[in-house]
């Protein structure tokens, strides 16, 4: 049985999701020891060479797999801070991790979810298909997160966090993959039935349905992964000392400074993240 | 700004950034504490430590099932093992947990603690 971890980059014009696979994939393979596998497409790949990070992405990296760039006209605002900016959202093909993963169990992040600890370790052998992140955590506090961070909609079913998920290949886990495929075709049809806004596409929400209609339409009581610790995009990684990351967060308005060590961390600041790749990489 | 209540602002900003770093520990301490055995998921807290210590004290070592924190029962094949597993963890994750703390305490100013 082979155990491994499976990242997606798919670049656009606003995010270098190839840097940020790079920090993400180096820290997991640091803390975790486990083999690793990059999907992207061809135009990251040439960004990838580009920019002289291929000779890293290959020793990060056991296998880099090709696929089609995906097609999309989702957009979706990304915070630096205060500032936002409309980006194409392109990481719309994780239903694929099922058909694409060359391992028997796989493990997969999203770019920006650091790992600083071997938490995820514990949870290779748990019996269940499909373990996915039940809840998030911000850092400063549970008050700025809303309603909608915990459930897909304002009646809907609890949201789980496809930010962290770890699958088994079987037939089980096949057909949750698959109807992830079909929730995503028909992204309008399940709005209209679970009551969420379907402007914009969003994993964690296919996800959450896919386990839900799996679980017999319960909230059943079945294993997750670890709450995500989770630091939203209106603050700032504004330094890395160490294995510290260092905050600004924004709190009613007010700047607050504060550390992460040794925590497995979510950065939804995707351009701080990659402000600071260097000195990350340069820590490990 | 009275003096009083810019010293009191202050104290307010270092207590919300010892309140951060205090709370992200604690969470980094729990999901330590996460154990994974033999298909089953473990929290390792002081009852599990107690529960096992009071099964191997009466001899109950050897193949012994323990429901894990979903309830779900788990097969340990050598329960010594398991409990120096598990002491070994509590006691490394408090203790450095513990140290963390102290090390804070001591910390007087938002500059300190975040060792700028």
């Amino acid at each position: 049985m082979t155990k491994g971890i499976l990242i997606f980059a798919h670049n656009n014009e606003y995010v270098d999701y190839a840097k940020l696979a790079l920090v993400s994939g180096s820290l997991a393979k640091k803390y975790l020891k486990m083999p690793i596998s990059l999907v992207t497409d061809k135009h990251t790949l040439e960004w990838i060479k580009k920019s002289k990070i291929d000779s890293d992405i290959n020793n990060v990296f056991e296998q880099i797999i090709e696929v089609p760039p995906p097609v999309t006209n989702n957009n979706r605002h990304l915070y630096d801070g205060k500032d936002k900016s409309l980006v194409p959202f392109t990481n719309i093909n994780r239903c694929s991790a099922y058909d694409l993963t060359p391992y028997d169990t796989t493990l997969l992040i999203d770019s920006d979810f650091l790992i600083f600890s071997d938490a995820l370790n514990n949870y290779w052998d748990v019996c269940d298909d499909v373990l996915i992140a039940e809840s998030v955590v911000d850092a400063v506090g549970q008050h700025r997160l809303g309603h909608l961070d915990h459930h897909i909609s304002d009646t809907g079913i609890k949201m789980r966090w496809a930010t962290t998920v770890m699958f088994e290949k079987n037939e089980k886990t096949r057909r949750f993959f698959n109807l992830i495929s079909y929730i995503k075709d028909e992204y309008e049809m399940f709005a209209d039935l679970f009551r969420f806004n379907p402007l914009q596409y969003r994993n964690d929400i296919s996800f959450s349905i896919a386990k839900h209609i799996m679980d017999g339409y319960t909230e059943a009581e079945t294993y997750h992964l670890p709450t995500l610790l989770t630091v939203l995009d209106r603050d700032i990684l504004i330094d890395v000392k160490n294995k510290d990351l260092i905050f600004l967060f924004d709190e009613k308005n007010e700047t607050l400074a504060g550390k992460i060590q040794g925590r497995d961390v979510h950065i939804m600041n995707k351009q701080s993240l990659i402000r600071n790749a260097s000195n990350i990489l340069e820590s490990i | 700004m009275d003096k009083r209540l810019q010293e009191a602002l202050e104290f307010s900003k270092y207590k919300n950034t010892f309140n951060i770093q205090h709370k992200t520990l604690k969470e980094k301490a729990d999901a330590q504490l996460t154990y994974g055995h033999n298909g089953g998921l473990f929290k390792i807290d002081q009852s599990l430590i107690t529960f096992v210590q009071m099964l191997i004290d009466q001899d109950r070592i050897k193949n012994v099932v323990l429901l894990d924190y979903n309830n779900n029962p788990t097969l340990v094949e050598d329960l010594n093992e398991f409990k120096d597993e598990i002491f070994d963890r509590y006691f490394s994750v408090v203790n450095e947990f513990y140290a963390s703390v102290t090390e804070m305490k001591k910390s007087r100013s938002v500059e300190k603690l975040l060792d700028l």
